[in-house]
């Protein structure tokens, strides 16, 4: 374990390289997710619902803004992270690019609970991180995230203690598989947890992970599949595979900035000056 | 504005900064301005007048601004009159995913610059401690209570 580091100077390649790949997976998971939750915006069951992931939905963008953020104290520009980055880098679990064509407001819940639980044992491991600019985060970021777990599980509990069952059934069975790539290590893993940018390592949480929701769903009576039984999908997108899913919303939100051929916004008056 | 400055607001959670080196005092956020004098007392003074883009109170009384940093230039290239100090000024968002940062911070540094020894402001966003509401001064609750918020 390295001792703390202030900021981006004080970073080894090597110490470096596993940050990056951390903190790429943290801003992609989140972009992504809040990209698909934009989707739900006037198709929500009930108007309190469609505020509910709008309102998520920024959270989740505003999250992603503070790690690439990070990541642009390393060197790399807006352009460089999100628009013209080729999909097949970005790092994020498939879990959060699935599209749901026939509604899937259950399979929204099922993947809002899955995630955030997940979210919210990831942060916990990073508040102590010895980069520092990442660890004065963390904190407002979990209170941030409080809510959306409330959302998805009270959503949850609904759905599954009502006609909706079935589907809830339908859509862990779906989506667990998926979520199971949340703790797919990458080729950094043990730097990472080494040089103590995350304190508990990726196996640690998934046995956590599993730990609270496999409790959960059965108290929900939802059948919760046995994890080493779980046949894992051929993409994880922690190592750049992904599903088709994935390449049609990079090409739809991608779209406008490549029409405007690379745009470079209007400065406001004060910037640069 | 006053030139009485209020005390940081009461509740207002102190954060055990530390810096990793010896001696670290406990800094409490956010800052008013209290005690600030001549440059410094310029710069809190222009952010006074800087307003939250969502409600009429000040971006200072809502319990933004954690820091204002001033310090002199280089000038030996410039004319005798222009100014010679920079200000860095650390502040929050009350919210991660605020739509109007970049619009906030701009205001924030062109207030600053409005100072007259002021050439340039340097804004840093920091996260910790979290803002909240208790961080909110007595001025800004009588304003957010005249807006018809209930704090």
């Amino acid at each position: 374990m390295t001792g703390p580091i202030s900021g981006p100077d004080e970073l080894s390649k090597r110490e470096q390289k596993a940050l990056e790949s951390l903190l790429f997976r943290l801003a992609d998971d989140e972009f992504v997710l809040a990209e698909r939750y934009t989707e739900w915006q006037i198709y929500a069951p009930t108007l309190e619902s469609d505020l509910a992931l709008a309102n998520i939905a920024q959270d989740e963008f505003g999250h992603a803004r503070l790690w690439y953020d990070l990541l642009g104290e390393l060197g790399y520009t807006e352009p460089d992270l999100i628009w013209e980055r080729p999909p097949e880098q970005w790092q994020h679990s498939t879990l959060v690019e699935l599209s749901f064509p026939d509604g899937g407001w259950a399979d929204t819940i099922v993947r809002g609970y899955l995630y955030d639980t997940a979210e919210q044992l990831r942060l916990e491991a990073l508040a102590d991180s010895s980069y520092l600019p990442l660890a004065d985060r963390i904190e407002k970021v979990l209170l941030e995230e409080r809510y959306h777990r409330q959302h998805a599980g009270n959503w949850l509990e609904r759905l599954a203690s009502g006609e909706g069952h079935d589907r809830v059934v339908a859509a862990v069975e779906r989506l667990f598989p998926h979520a199971m790539s949340l703790f797919a290590p990458g080729p950094h893993e043990d730097n990472i947890t080494e040089f103590g940018f995350r304190s508990e390592s990726l196996q640690e949480l998934r046995r956590a992970w599993l730990d609270t929701v496999i409790p959960t769903l059965d108290s929900l009576s939802v059948p919760a599949p046995e994890p080493a039984e779980v046949v894992r999908p051929d993409a994880t997108g922690r190592d750049g595979s992904h599903t088709d899913d994935w390449f049609e919303l990079y090409d739809a939100f991608t779209h406008t900035y490549t029409e405007l051929e690379n745009p470079t916004p209007v400065r406001l008056r004060g910037e640069g000056a | 504005m006053s030139s009485d400055r209020q005390k940081p607001p009461a509740g207002s959670p102190a954060c055990g900064y530390t810096d990793y080196t010896e001696g670290a005092t406990p800094e409490a956020f956010p800052k008013t301005g209290e005690g600030a004098t001549g440059i410094e007392r310029a710069v809190w003074d222009a952010l006074y007048a800087v307003d939250d883009p969502e409600m009429p109170v000040s971006v200072v009384d809502l319990g933004l601004i954690y820091n204002v940093f001033v310090e002199p230039i280089d000038t030996t290239d410039r004319s005798q009159n222009a100014p010679s100090n920079r200000a860095v000024i650390e502040m929050t968002l009350t919210y991660s995913g605020c739509p109007a940062r970049e619009l906030l911070t701009n205001d924030v540094k062109c207030a600053a610059e409005t100072v007259p020894e002021i050439a340039d402001a340097e804004i840093r966003l920091r996260y910790s401690p979290p803002w909240n509401v208790n961080m909110v001064t007595d001025d800004g609750r009588t304003a957010l209570r005249k807006f018809g918020l209930s704090v």
